[in-house]
Parts: structure tokens; C-alpha cells; sequence
């Protein structure tokens, strides 16, 4: 059984490896300044990154400030990039440092972040997205999911910056907390009890609601 | 496996990332342990809970927007002189050549440079025909023994290939070529070089050398504005593990706390997480003459109320009560 696990291991890094050599190429020439291949990388993560941020911030005009500001960090710093992680986790460092940035400015200010706004201020109610699979729709109950969503948005704002950040990318985003230590430059094992205390905390926010 | 061992294993479980043997080890402890069981379930609802606020597909005007705007910044970045594309092509390639693009000293150093390369090159060659028995093909030349290589000396590794059905693994890196430049502290090329030691130097003493400069420069007034010294300074105050480093680049940014906000936050954030209270005390005396504007009220006043620190909250404390003084 392991010696099979150790072949699979090697085949599946043989893989990696061959799906990683076009975006290899990429970086090469991107480093070497080809404008045309760094749009080609945008391409491959903005949906990523643009989803994330919004999450996170619960804001478009944030989120997009933190689209701009990580690609453009991506384009200065590409020359520094040694193959040494994937493109994707040196792309995500650059995007969840932006978005602990932003976290920490609103510990600082106070700002509300219970509501989604869009870009001219209006409200986003982020449930209208989620559909509802009966055919008939019940105002009550999709009043109280909303009610509810805005009590998980609150929960969530209460965590610091960095609790949040690894609850966003192992619950929403799914990564890894080896990833997710990488990302955010630290152990698997911080990852780890970042995220025991981010549950806790939540639990205890949201404890009564069911 | 006692209860609060079962808690964290019951996170892991939830998400994934209990290996095989601890999930079995988990699910024997939760038959016989009622409060555990409940935690689970409890952890469980926490999980639909948070489903209530979904990750949503950004709008495709948002994406449109976002691309337009990122398009118009990188095409209004000013082109990189021939110099800089040399140097960025020399630095991926030797991962640490350092060049410099003075006038007076741009051809030496290359032809040095050339010189180098293409010595190593040859001594390079020459160790690996050294290195094997008897006669070589020009297909099949095999790679020279393994030595162990100070980690300094490798500058990068390009790729590894295990051979199939062997425990052969082929290792391709690139070592540093050491180079050496001077010039003086206006010197874009030298200011280039000092920024990248402050964020990607090995070395404590390189790191703490080149910010010293940078914050000096910042100091004196000498430019500072635009040239991504700044920037520089930031990323030192906010991440370099040494305090003496993150004090250095505190004192260079203080002269633009007035007039850059996002030099304001960097300070704001230190005084607010910085593990060195000698750190926190300084921040607090960089942003005094600063407007009073509400973030910096509010973090004064965060930390006057539960910094861990006394001093740090008595000299907060003394600067709120001086806020309808500071201009």
C-alpha cells in the first residue's frame, strides 16, 4: 500500500509538473517583460482573486482596489518570483496580505461591514443569489436566511483580520491549511489553531441560532 | 484521547484534513462521549450557518471594470529602460547577478560579468567531465555527483525529475555568481539594489544595512517620493522579523506620515501590532503631529484602554488628552 501511494505521489507530481509547464512558460516570459503574457496570467486568476476579495470585504469598490493593487504588486515583483511555490500561492500571498491590509483598517475604524454594497452604495442582498430549489417561494423563511446571513456577516466581522482570513480560505475558498500556511507565510500547524479559534469564536457568536 | 484533543480533531475531521487513522481514533472516542458527540453536531450547524452567506461570481461589470482599470495603470507604468530589462533578464536567469547601470561603470561590470559566466561555465563543465568514469556520448552526459552546496550558493532550483522505476532524482539549479558594484546613494541602479536587499536578503545584517540607508534618505528629504522607497520602507515596518530593522524603517517613513495615508495605516498598524513595545512607543511619537483624523483617535484610544504594555497606555493616554492641541 504505500509503495503504490509512493508511485501514485511521484505520477501525480509528474503531472503537476507537466500542467504547470505552459504557465511556466508564462511567468518566463512575463518576467521577461511580455506584456501579452502577464495579461495571460491575469486571465488565468482575476476570477479567483475578485471572488475572494469580495467576500472578504463585502464591498465591490474594496474589492476591486484590492484586484488592482494585487496585480499590479504581481506585475512590479514578478521578477522576484523564483519558482520556488506555484504562481497561484504567490499570487494568493500578494491578495490575502491586501486583504489583511484592508481587514485591519476596519478593525481601526469601526466601519460596518454586516451589508454587501455595490459600487454606487446601494445594498447587494447576497441571498438573492441563492436560489431556491421549491416552486413556490416562501417570503417568510427567506426572510429569517436573510436575517441569519447578516447575523454570520457580523460573527465573522467580530474575528481579527487573521482568524477570518484563514476561516474564509478553508471554509469558502477550500484550500488546504498547508496552503493556507504558505499564503499567509506560516506553519500548517498556526493555520491549524487559527482556525480552532475561529470556529470557537463563531460558535459562541452564533450560539441560539439554528 | 481526552475531550478538548477530540474538539480540535472534530474541526480537523469537518474539514477534511483528519488523516485516516486519527478519523478512526475520533469516531471510537465520539460513541463514548456524549458532550463530544454534541460538539460535533453543534460544529456541523456552524458550517450551514456560514453557508448563509455564500461566496458569490463577481458581476461582470465588476470584472470589466477591474480589468479596464488594471489595463489603464499598467499601461500608463513607464517602460522599463534597457538597462532595467538587462538587469531583471541577468537577475532570473543567475537569480542573483546584481548589475549596476551607471554610466561609468555599466560596461566594465557586464564584461566582468560575461567574463565570470563564462568561466563558470567552463569550470563547470570541466568538473562534470571530471566527475564521470571513462568516456562520454553527446547524448548521454551524465550529471556530476551530488556535493553538498553551502544554501547561500544556490540561487534557484529550475526542476527535478525522478527517473522512472528508479530512486534516481536529477536536480537542475542555478548558483549565484557573486558581483560587486558601487555607486553613490542617488544612483537609481544603487536605490534599486538597497530596496531589494530590504525585502529578500537572507541576512539580518544586509536587511538592517539597507533600510538604515533607505530611512536615511527618506530623512534627509532627499527623493523619496515615487521611487518605491516608500513602499520598501512599509513592507519592512510591517513584516521583517527583527525589530531593529522594523525601527529604522519607522524612522524613515516618519516624515510622510502627514501627507501619505497609506504610510499613516502602516504606522497606525504597528502601533497597534508590533510584539516590540519600544516599537509601539515610537509610533505613538510618529503620528503626534499628524491631524487628528478618527482612525488615529480611535487607535489611541484602543491602546490607552488594552494595550498589555503600562507605559504604552499611560503615554496614549497622554496624547488623547493632548488631541485639541495637535493640528
Amino acid at each position: 500500500m504505500a509503495a503504490t501511494r509512493a508511485i501514485n505521489g511521484a505520477n501525480q507530481a509528474q503531472e503537476r509538473l507537466q500542467a504547470r509547464a505552459p504557465e511556466m512558460e508564462l511567468i518566463r516570459e512575463a518576467q521577461g517583460g511580455s506584456r501579452a503574457a502577464f495579461d495571460a496570467l491575469v486571465r488565468q486568476y482575476e476570477q479567483q482573486v475578485l471572488r475572494l476579495a469580495l467576500h472578504l470585504t463585502g464591498s465591490e469598490h474594496d474589492a476591486e482596489d484590492i484586484y488592482q493593487e494585487a496585480f499590479l504588486k504581481a506585475f512590479r515583483y514578478i521578477g522576484n518570483f523564483r519558482f520556488e511555490c506555484s504562481f497561484y500561492t504567490w499570487i494568493y500571498r500578494i491578495v490575502t496580505n491586501l486583504c489583511l491590509d484592508q481587514l485591519r483598517r476596519r478593525k481601526t475604524r469601526r466601519e460596518d461591514q454586516a451589508v454587501v454594497m455595490d459600487q454606487s452604495g446601494d445594498e447587494i442582498d447576497l441571498l438573492a443569489s441563492v436560489s431556491d430549489n421549491r416552486s413556490f417561494s416562501n417570503p417568510a423563511r427567506e426572510l429569517d436566511r436573510k436575517v441569519l446571513g447578516e447575523r454570520i456577516q457580523a460573527a465573522l466581522g467580530k474575528l481579527t483580520p487573521r482568524e477570518r482570513m484563514v476561516f474564509e480560505l478553508k471554509h469558502y475558498q477550500g484550500l488546504r491549511l498547508r496552503t493556507i500556511g504558505e499564503m499567509l507565510n506560516t506553519t500548517e500547524e498556526t493555520a491549524k489553531n487559527t482556525l480552532f479559534r475561529a470556529t470557537k469564536k463563531l460558535r459562541a457568536q452564533l450560539a441560539g441560532l439554528r | 484521547m481526552d475531550c478538548q484533543l477530540a474538539h480540535e480533531r472534530i474541526v480537523l475531521a469537518a474539514y477534511g484534513e483528519l488523516p485516516d487513522e486519527q478519523t478512526h481514533e475520533l469516531e471510537r472516542h465520539l460513541i463514548g462521549c456524549a458532550e463530544c458527540g454534541a460538539e460535533r453536531e453543534q460544529l456541523h450547524a456552524l458550517k450551514t450557518l456560514a453557508g448563509l452567506h455564500p461566496v458569490v461570481e463577481p458581476p461582470a461589470n465588476l470584472m470589466a471594470r477591474s480589468r479596464l482599470r488594471l489595463e489603464e495603470a499598467l499601461d500608463a507604468l513607464p517602460q522599463k529602460r534597457w538597462y532595467e530589462r538587462l538587469n531583471q533578464r541577468l537577475g532570473n536567469s543567475f537569480a542573483s547577478l546584481q548589475a549596476a547601470p551607471a554610466a561609468a561603470a555599466m560596461l566594465v561590470v557586464i564584461g566582468l560579468g560575461a567574463g565570470a559566466l563564462g568561466g563558470y561555465e567552463y569550470a563547470q563543465g570541466r568538473a562534470a567531465h571530471a566527475a564521470t568514469n571513462g568516456e562520454q556520448t553527446a547524448e548521454a552526459t551524465p550529471a556530476p555527483a551530488p556535493q553538498m552546496i553551502a544554501p547561500g550558493n544556490v540561487a534557484s532550483i529550475s526542476s527535478i525529475q525522478q527517473e522512472p522505476n528508479s530512486n534516481l532524482v536529477e536536480v537542475r539549479f542555478n548558483q549565484t555568481v557573486p558581483q560587486r558594484v558601487e555607486g553613490s546613494l542617488d544612483d537609481p541602479a544603487i536605490r534599486q539594489l538597497l530596496m531589494m536587499a530590504s525585502e529578500d536578503a537572507a541576512s539580518e545584517g544586509v536587511r538592517d544595512d539597507s533600510v538604515g540607508l533607505l530611512a536615511a534618505e527618506c530623512r534627509a528629504g532627499r527623493s523619496c517620493q515615487g521611487t518605491g522607497i516608500r513602499d520598501a520602507l512599509m513592507v519592512a515596518l510591517r513584516y521583517d522579523r527583527n525589530a531593529r530593522v522594523r525601527e529604522k524603517a519607522l524612522k524613515g517613513l516618519e516624515p510622510y506620515v502627514s501627507q501619505d495615508m497609506r504610510v499613516r495605516d502602516a504606522v497606525l498598524e504597528a502601533l497597534l501590532n508590533d510584539n516590540d513595545p519600544r516599537i509601539r512607543t515610537e509610533a505613538i511619537g510618529v503620528l503626534e503631529p499628524v491631524e487628528a483624523d478618527t482612525s488615529v483617535r480611535q487607535v489611541l484610544y484602543s491602546v490607552a484602554t488594552s494595550d498589555r504594555n503600562p507605559e504604552i497606555r499611560d503615554v496614549s493616554r497622554q496624547v488623547l488628552s493632548r488631541v485639541p492641541q495637535i493640528q
